[in-house]
């Protein structure tokens, strides 16, 4: 998979009604990166992927696939390019791990195209690459939180698209649930696709994202890799938090101590 | 279209000379049938499920035809159905129980295969176009047409127009958007509600004679039929099974919520409309012929889904099992009380009534589909 593919926004403005929740926004996903979109409640994050994901429609300027805008492509086409996993996804119940894996060929198949050798192919991939082997054939519901989520992400996986937008994959997961998904999503991106999660754990967000994008009310704090954006400022201005920042022993991100509310 | 892409497409690498003969393992439960490049899947539990209900739906019908105030042995019905032996018997089953047969198969699959195009709109089991006032529209302009208001269109075009202001109200009401969840169906049942006081209102202002020849409408009965009402039932299912059919792919997506489904491709706008169309159509024509019987909506998918696979939406199998429950309620009507006849709406709402308390109490956290 070669990371050339670009998603980007040009004074992209979403709005819920008439009321605006992003104005002017100007971001771009790095090819081949994790990008971390952050920030509190309601900054407009997840209003923010999905306007990237075409989901929510912008009230102006636009979202950009290499340089072109995305309400012009066919809805299937899109979907070729572009997976992404809502927060709040829910199966049909008694589906199999490997039922829902095989939906994400969809985009792929058609009435008179219905199983070929590449769904197939693509389908291996995605349980090997989720590491879901051994549960292809067991109810979504008898899987564990991680378990579960791997298999969503295993889903977009297999609609083999080169850009992967993940809504707060994480956010019901407990610690070890979590690190399942996360070092999914870095093998993800060592594959050279390019992902972009919503995180409200900014500790996770500085430990497996490459490039951050932190915000609030709408608008842009800052943008960059975790180790050059992340301040003990920043925190402060998204979270109201004090905190020091210090090296994580291991592997240099940024890690929040000594928290207190301002 | 894939030319645009600077990642190479894997099927036109298929397309420039890999492997055409390949052999390619189909998913479990299923087989492939592969021809030249068009290719399909059978799931073998949802053809066995079909066959299942067909077999049971034809042993019922056969029953149907034997059983009433004069029965017959099944080798009888078979010759009378044939127009040899006793004159009576012949009689009774052709031109009695035979159209009147094809009339509960018909309103049946018509109305079972509405209530499993809308739950799965909607994402709701309870959202059955009976529950949500398509039904009640339905009803009270075909009432209208016959008690006459000056209206004197055939009660299949006022029941269409019926049923398509409810729906229209309905989802205006509900505001569109979110067709899930309790505003929707709070909504329709409002609707349903009105509707109905309007069929009892036109029914109330009129002569007692005008009033029993529209009462079959308000309860249900498939004993008050007009051959052009089941001709356009039966022209309106060859049209609208297959076109529900072919939709099939995007309804098994439209389950998982509409992020989803459109993040896989499913330009769902569009299809919505034309769910909604086909199950305003299929209830609209199916009360026409029969009343508002709008329990079946609710059962016959139900039993559909308890048997088949949850890979996809149970659309043949929801209709067949419509068309059994409509025969054996029928059925039971006639013969429950004979030589008095209960109105199929009566027997199917006694038996809904109590399943739709089972579904409510069984399944209180979930109402997906």
């Amino acid at each position: 998979m070669t990371p050339s593919h670009r998603l980007e926004t040009r004074s992209l403005s979403l709005a819920y009604g008439r009321t605006p929740i992003i104005e002017e926004l100007a971001v771009a996903l790095p090819p081949g990166k994790v990008t971390a979109i952050v920030g509190p409640n309601g900054c407009g994050k997840s209003t923010l992927l999905a306007g990237l994901a075409r989901l929510h429609a912008p009230s102006a300027g636009a979202v950009l696939l290499d340089g072109e805008d995305i309400r012009r492509l066919p809805t299937r086409e899109l979907a070729r390019r572009l997976a992404l996993l809502p927060q709040e996804a829910t199966a049909p119940e008694g589906l199999t791990v490997g039922e829902l894996i095989r939906f994400g060929r969809q985009p792929h198949q058609g009435w008179w195209r219905q199983w070929s050798g590449d769904d197939q192919r693509a389908v291996e991939a995605a349980v090997v690459a989720a590491g879901l082997e051994a549960l292809a054939e067991r109810p979504l519901e008898a899987l564990s939180g991680g378990q579960r989520q791997r298999a969503w992400i295993a889903m977009t996986i297999a609609q083999q698209t080169p850009l992967l937008l993940l809504d707060e994959p994480t956010s019901a997961l407990d610690l070890g649930h979590q690190l399942e998904v996360f070092e999914l999503v870095r093998r993800l991106a060592a594959d050279g696709r390019t992902l972009a999660l919503v995180l409200h754990d900014l500790a996770s967000a500085c430990r497996y994202a490459d490039h951050l994008i932190a915000m609030r009310d709408g608008r842009i704090v800052a943008q960059g890799s975790p180790a050059e954006v992340v301040t003990e400022a920043l925190v402060h201005e998204l979270y109201g938090v004090t905190c020091t920042l210090i090296p994580d022993p291991a592997s240099g991100a940024p890690l929040l101590a000594d928290l207190r509310r301002a | 279209m894939s030319d645009t892409l600077s990642m190479p497409h894997r099927d036109d690498a298929e397309r420039l000379g890999a492997p055409v003969g390949e052999r390619v393992a189909p998913p479990p439960g299923c087989w492939r049938l592969a021809r030249g490049e068009r290719h399909l899947l059978i799931e073998r539990r949802a053809l066995g499920v079909g066959l299942l209900l067909l077999a049971v739906l034809l042993a019922a019908s056969l029953a149907y035809l034997c059983l009433g105030q004069q029965s017959l042995s099944p080798a009888g019905a078979f010759s009378a159905l044939r127009g040899e032996g006793d004159a009576m018997a012949v009689f009774v089953v052709q031109e009695l129980r035979l159209p009147r047969l094809l009339a509960a198969w018909l309103t049946g699959a018509a109305f079972a295969l509405a209530g499993c195009l809308m739950q799965t709109l909607a994402r709701n089991r309870l959202a059955t176009p009976g529950i949500i006032g398509i039904d009640n529209g339905a009803t009270a302009f075909s009432v209208a047409s016959v008690v006459g208001l000056g209206v004197s269109l055939a009660p299949p075009a006022m029941a269409m127009v019926g049923a398509a202001t409810a729906a229209a109200i309905t989802f205006g009401v509900a505001s569109g958007g979110d067709t899930r969840g309790y505003r929707f169906i709070v909504a329709g049942i409002g609707i349903g509600a009105v509707f109905g006081a309007v069929t009892q209102l036109l029914l109330a202002r009129v002569d007692i004679d005008t009033a029993n020849a529209a009462y079959p409408w308000t309860v249900g009965t498939l004993n008050a039929r007009s051959s052009g009402a089941v001709t356009g039932l039966a022209l309106g299912l060859a049209l609208a099974g297959p076109l529900a059919i072919a939709l099939a792919r995007s309804l098994s997506l439209m389950r998982f919520g509409d992020a989803v489904a459109r993040g896989l491709g499913v330009e769902l706008r569009r299809r919505r409309v034309q769910v909604l169309a086909l199950s305003v159509l299929l209830t609209a024509l199916a009360v026409a012929v029969a009343g508002p019987v709008g329990m079946v909506a609710l059962i016959g998918p139900e039993i559909a889904r308890s048997l088949a696979s949850p890979r996809g939406v149970p659309l043949t199998a929801s209709a067949l099992a419509g068309a059994l429950v409509m025969v054996l309620a029928d059925l039971t009507g006639r013969l429950l009380l004979a030589p008095i006849e209960l109105p199929v709406g009566i027997v199917t709402a006694v038996v809904g009534g109590p399943w739709l308390l089972w579904i409510l109490l069984r399944t209180a956290k979930r109402t997906s589909p």
